[in-house]
């Protein structure tokens, strides 16, 4: 049906492409541009802007009959407060190895996970855990204590009854 | 001594290979060349998963814009944008009563991007009905529908009503007042062939009504199993139907041996641009084997598939256009018009108006003159009407023009006049004098179950589609002339039910005259 | 094809540009962003990111402190910026930290755009309580019990400042200063809070303690001994102090106009009006604004209705009390204060607690205070009787001719059951809420304020009368009907046909009433003539009384 004039090109040779097809080239990197662009907003997406976990800061009243040593743990928090002569102070239960939460033993503290033991002070005994329980900020308000469970104080801060 | 050099070059080989790997990986990937040559082009599309459902040639009649208008293609883009966005959607939504309605707060309010992302979802989805009602409208007026293309047209009816599924299962999931009212109601018309059982007195024994809505919500309420149920189908069911019949449709597509083309489509398209690249240059003899395996006519032998041109890129061209052309659609839409959220959904104060969404507000205003004719008579009637077009259409007249067929667009502008003239003149009276329970209260259920203003308005559309086949001597033009009366049906309720319905379902001339509560 | 390489390119194009759009709405010009991008701190610029407080217990997610960033919780105020970052909220009790904002002030915590976060959007239930009506936030959990009337609040006030309490007490910002000469001021502690926290009831004794003890110096000269009536005007004060000063001037201001007559709170009140027991918390979408000029707020609503009835809510029964600016601003804080949010009872405040679950009542149960809740709307301010517009006259019970011949069970009777069909409503426990010992103390009130003393009783019988009921008809139609009516259904004089009224009332109440009259109303003694009246024999007055007895079946 084709009235080309010879030759006949072979379908396997290239076809002549016009010159430049700039137009062609053009929108298909714009393509790409727009679909790259919505791409990474997409991917903005999973990443949440706030967490829904609640306020790392709260309110606790220590029980009168707390024994030097004992801990106080909090319903529903993972950190332990003791009270001494020198004042109130609070250690995280989080074991700073995988994240189990250690238990309060009278020497110290375990983590049933992978074996890790700490002194009283938090400090690593033993086990595969890299650094000590963090201690948290304490603050007194009346007869109450704020603990805030985001920031963390030196070892051995207390809080003066 | 002599192995050593052996071992030197293989070490040498494992650096020189490690250097080329990139470049062969790529090249594994790609398979052939780049797609410049024939066979290379044709490669490209065969050899890639993705889209060798596409022919390798295309007709340059289905490339004309006003052969399809895109509307397939744009149909298919929209529910991709959905499915994107709605997957994205599924990382913060959680489908339980209430915190269903905080998740999409937080998505509307702190999510990165997430009030923009659910506006693309929700504009898609409205765009996709738009588009799947618009390509039914085209390929009617095409007779795109008939043999060998008559089971595809099945096909695109159930893809046509799965898509509503989606919109409608999707409209619960935010759980506000919108929501939860649109689909008590919706709920309710699934059970209303109760009225029918009733009427018989046979619901105690036969209640399929009542199981419908107790299958669809599981409970006897709208609550969380209800919502669990939407979600499940909203997003794993109804997607996944979707996307196998969506196969099957492409599939059947070219199996039916591709867009539907008038007889004289060589004399209409005119002889090919000059630099069109020919098909059969070594040996156009042997064609009736590629004739031999798609249905329909058999090209004559000695002629090459004629008027086509490589799918790689041409095709292509055209289809990511109309890809991009809905995404600008949805993204523009995003931006100018937030998704709907009122207030939290409370079962105890019922939304007035409470309306479904937009393209179910023609059912609505059926609805609201009984349950059972308007939500689930009629769109039985129109939805069995339109699957047995193609099989009460046999003629073969005017396939594959616009309005092609005896009468032409004479007939549809004339059916559209009567069909609005009937529907408009039909609800002006129903609103302005009342219906049937207005003028004789004590008139039995079963009358008014029956006797919906739709059920009138259909009978007359039937009526009128009985005489153009006498007159027109053609199961076509009745055809034409049906679907174009409850085209214009359609249009007319739902502007009706959008824009003149206000609370109580009363009659208002525009929403600003709504009485406050 | 080269049409189809135009579209794309075009649309690609016309994609992108709109995602960039999206891009800077979303990342640059969130007011959030904006604000904490200008704000810094003495350690320098702050964070930009999104702040919140989270409590799950009260179900709050408040992201307010996103643009409030000096209010955030345990971070550094800004000290440069724009305003929105530099304010640091009050002192106040509740720690926002810890409550968050919405639970006090409103709005929808969620959001983080102005407009929503205000909750000035069409579709949200809970808008902002505006600046004004702060202290309505405290209606959320509290209940403020035994509010006084206004007139006993401020009698305690008035006694406050009288005995010198301000010398050492600091009490809502006033006194407690220090004194020239003496030992610096505030020795006592800052009874502000005092209603809320509890005092000691047997403060007065450890005072007098002191005082006795002392030998010279403030416990000396500032102090001293108490009169009965005052300490319990200044108990009831002291208990009042709640930190929240204005809104309890407010209650006091509702219990003195009578709202209660015909509203009901908690199930306490008449039923002629709506119940307002969420008056404060009304969704704005199902109120009607149509004649509501300015804003479309509900306090707003409040004021204007409060102004002028009828003019909000055509055909409204409820009068126009003609109230000045300052009683509609306290009366909208009240309503507004009206909010009753379910929040768990763990976090009930004690005042909640005994209000709901032991009783206490939210007004003072001191007769003054029970008559202005319940009485003073249609009875007056002291019982005089009042007389609205379109309304039939309410009787006056203070007249001491109508004290004179009612007895106290007369009186408790009436109250109870009220009168069916008329205005006046049944006030015992079941229908308008009010205890037995309430209604006693009401009586109680009725006789101090009215100065006269219950009858004596002189017979034992109630029903004594027997005389001829057809000479009292004929009695009734030439005396009686023109006011009372022709059956006794009342039209300018009360309803004498009323069950309830025949029921409460003895036969020598009616006697002693025909026979004496009442002064100051049109009602004339009929024992001696006038020129408008014959005077009655006894048994004249017995046969009437006797006609009216045949009403009571």
């Amino acid at each position: 049906m084709s009235t080309t004039p010879e030759p006949v090109p072979s379908r396997l040779d290239p076809e002549p492409v016009p010159r430049r097809d700039f137009l062609g080239i053009a929108s298909l990197c714009s393509t790409a541009a727009a679909l790259l662009f919505a791409g990474i907003g997409m991917l903005r997406l999973p990443k949440a802007a706030v967490l829904s976990s609640p306020s790392k800061r709260f309110r606790v009243t220590l029980p009168e009959s707390l024994a030097e040593g004992e801990a106080y743990i909090p319903p529903g928090r993972s950190i332990a407060l003791f009270r001494d002569e020198e004042g109130v102070f609070a250690i995280s239960l989080v074991c700073t190895h995988l994240g189990c939460i250690v238990s309060s033993i009278p020497d110290g503290f375990e983590c049933a996970c992978h074996g890790s033991r700490f002194d009283p002070d938090g400090g690593v005994m033993k086990g595969p855990a890299p650094t000590a329980l963090p201690w948290h900020r304490v603050t007194k308000s009346e007869d109450e204590f704020i603990v805030d469970e985001e920031e963390i104080v030196p070892m051995g801060t207390r809080v003066s009854l | 001594m002599s192995e050593s050099p052996r071992k030197n070059s293989a070490l040498r080989d494992f650096g020189a290979n490690l250097i080329k790997s990139p470049q062969r990986i790529l090249r594994s990937a790609m398979r052939s060349g780049s797609p410049t040559t024939d066979r290379t082009r044709s490669e490209f599309v065969f050899g890639n998963v993705f889209l060798h459902i596409h022919p390798v040639r295309t007709h340059r009649w289905s490339l004309r814009w006003a052969t399809t208008w895109g509307l397939g293609t744009a149909s298919a883009a929209a529910f991709l944008i959905a499915l994107v966005t709605g997957v994205l959607l599924m990382f913060y939504y959680k489908p339980y009563p209430e915190v269903a309605y905080d998740s999409i707060k937080d998505i509307h309010f702190v999510v990165p991007t997430g009030r923009f992302i659910r506006n693309i979802h929700r504009w898609s989805a409205n765009v996709m009905v738009v588009a799947v009602l618009l390509h039914m409208v085209r390929a009617f007026y095409t007779g795109a529908y008939r043999s060998p293309r008559e089971f595809n047209w099945l096909i695109g009816l159930g893809l046509l009503i799965v898509t509503l599924g989606l919109s409608f299962t999707g409209y619960l999931l935010p759980w506000d007042q919108l929501a939860y009212w649109a689909i008590t109601i919706g709920a309710n018309i699934a059970q209303s062939p109760r009225e029918v059982t009733d009427a018989v007195g046979i619901t105690e024994v036969f209640d399929p009504g009542g199981l419908q809505r107790q299958l669809l919500l599981g409970s006897d309420i709208v609550g969380e199993e209800a919502l669990i149920r939407f979600y499940l189908l909203h997003v794993m069911i109804l997607p996944l139907m979707l996307v196998i019949l969506m196969a099957v449709h492409f599939w059947r597509i070219r199996k039916d041996g591709g867009l539907t083309r008038p007889d004289d489509v060589d004399d209409r398209l005119g002889p090919p641009p000059p630099d069109t690249y020919p098909v059969f240059t070594e040996a156009p003899a042997k064609t009736y084997h590629l004739a031999a395996i798609v249905r329909g006519r058999t090209s004559a032998v000695g002629q090459g598939p004629e008027n086509t041109v490589p799918s790689m890129p041409h095709l292509f061209y055209a289809e990511l256009g109309v890809l991009m052309v809905t995404v600008f659609i949805c993204v523009a839409l995003a931006i100018v018009s937030d998704a709907p959220l009122k207030e939290l959904a409370n079962p105890a104060v019922p939304e007035n108006p409470a309306k479904a969404p937009w393209y179910f507000l023609g059912l609505q205003e059926m609805v609201s003159f009984s349950a059972f004719m308007g939500g689930v008579g009629i769109p039985t009637i129109v939805v069995i009407g339109l699957g047995l077009i193609p099989f009460l259409d046999r003629e073969r007249q005017g396939t594959g023009e616009s309005f092609g067929g005896p009468g032409g667009k004479k007939l549809v502008l004339e059916s559209a006049v009567i069909g609005l003239a009937l529907v408009i003149g039909l609800e002006a009276f129903a609103i302005r004098f009342g219906w049937l329970r207005e003028w004789y209260p004590e008139i039995p259920q079963w009358v008014i179950t029956a006797v919906n203003p739709g059920t009138i308005l259909a009978s007359l559309y039937a009526l009128y589609s009985l005489w153009l086949i006498r007159r027109y001597n053609s199961a076509r033009a009745g055809a034409m002339g049906l679907f174009t009366c409850f085209l214009c049906g359609f249009v007319v309720l739902t502007i009706i039910g959008s824009y003149f319905r206000g609370p109580n379902w009363d009659f208002y001339w525009s929403p600003a005259e709504w009485p406050l509560h | 094809m080269n049409r189809n390489k135009h579209l794309l390119l075009w649309s690609s194009i016309g994609t992108l540009g709109l995602l960039i759009v999206a891009a800077v709405q979303e990342n640059i010009l969130k007011d959030w962003r904006r604000i904490q991008a200008a704000a810094s701190t003495i350690d320098g610029p702050i964070d930009v990111r999104l702040r919140q407080v989270i409590s799950p217990d009260l179900k709050i997610t408040d992201r307010c402190v996103s643009c409030h960033v000096g209010m955030a919780p345990g971070e550094e105020p800004a000290v440069d910026g724009p305003t929105l970052a530099t304010t640091t909220h009050p002192p106040v009790v509740h720690d926002p930290g810890e409550f968050g904002c919405t639970v006090c002030h409103g709005g929808q915590g969620r959001a983080t755009d102005m407009a929503d976060a205000h909750g000035d959007v069409p579709h949200w239930p809970h808008p902002m309580i505006p600046l004004q009506y702060a202290q309505a936030g405290c209606g959320t959990c509290h209940t403020h019990v035994q509010v006084p009337r206004t007139e006993r609040l401020e009698e305690g006030e008035r006694l406050i400042a009288r005995y010198d309490c301000f010398s050492c007490h600091r009490i809502d910002g006033r006194g407690g200063t220090l004194r020239p000469g003496g030992v610096g001021g505030m020795e006592g502690p800052d009874l502000s809070y005092a209603g809320a926290a509890g005092h000691d009831p047997q403060w007065y004794a450890k005072h007098l303690q002191q005082h006795e003890a002392a030998e010279d110096g403030v416990w000396k000269d500032s102090f001293g001994p108490i009169p009965d009536d005052d300490l319990r005007t200044i108990d009831n004060y002291i208990a009042s102090r709640v930190g929240a000063p204005r809104l309890v001037k407010a209650k006091a201001l509702f219990h003195s106009l009578g709202c209660r007559g015909c509203h009901k709170i908690d199930g306490v009140g008449s039923n002629d009006g709506p119940d307002l027991t969420r008056a404060g918390d009304m969704d704005p979408l199902f109120v009607d604004f149509s004649y509501v000029e300015g804003p479309h707020t509900i306090a707003r609503w409040h004021e204007e209705h409060l102004r002028d009835p009828a003019k909000i809510v055509p055909g409204s029964l409820m009068p126009n009390f003609g109230l000045n600016d300052d009683q509609i601003e306290l009366l909208t804080l009240y309503l507004m204060s009206l909010r009753r949010s379910p929040h768990p009872e763990a976090y009930w405040p004690k005042d909640r607690i005994l209000a709901e679950r032991f009783g206490e009542r939210e007004f003072g149960t001191d007769g003054g205070t029970l008559y202005g809740t319940f009485c003073a709307a249609c009875h007056g301010d002291s019982g005089q009787g009042v007389r609205y517009p379109d309304t039939v006259p309410f009787p006056s019970v203070s007249n001491p001719d109508f004290l004179a011949v009612a007895s106290d069970q007369f009186l408790i009777d009436s109250i109870r059951t009220g009168r069916p069909g008329r205005r006046m409503p049944g006030w015992n426990e079941m229908l308008g809420g009010l205890r037995d010992e309430e209604i006693e103390e009401l009586v109680r009130y009725l006789r101090e304020t009215g100065g006269v003393k219950a009858p004596e009783v002189d017979r034992t019988e109630p029903r004594w009368v027997s005389a001829d009921w057809e000479f009292g008809r004929r009695l009734y139609d030439n005396h009686c009907g023109s006011c009372h009516g022709p059956e006794g259904e009342g039209t300018e004089a009360p309803q004498l046909s009323n069950v309830a009224f025949l029921a409460a009332a003895d036969d020598t109440y009616l006697f002693e009433t025909i026979a004496r009259g009442r002064r100051g109303t049109p009602m004339p003694g009929y024992r001696s003539g006038s020129p408008i009246h014959p005077a009655l024999t006894d048994a004249e007055i017995e046969a009437l009384v006797a006609y009216l007895r045949t009403w009571e079946k």
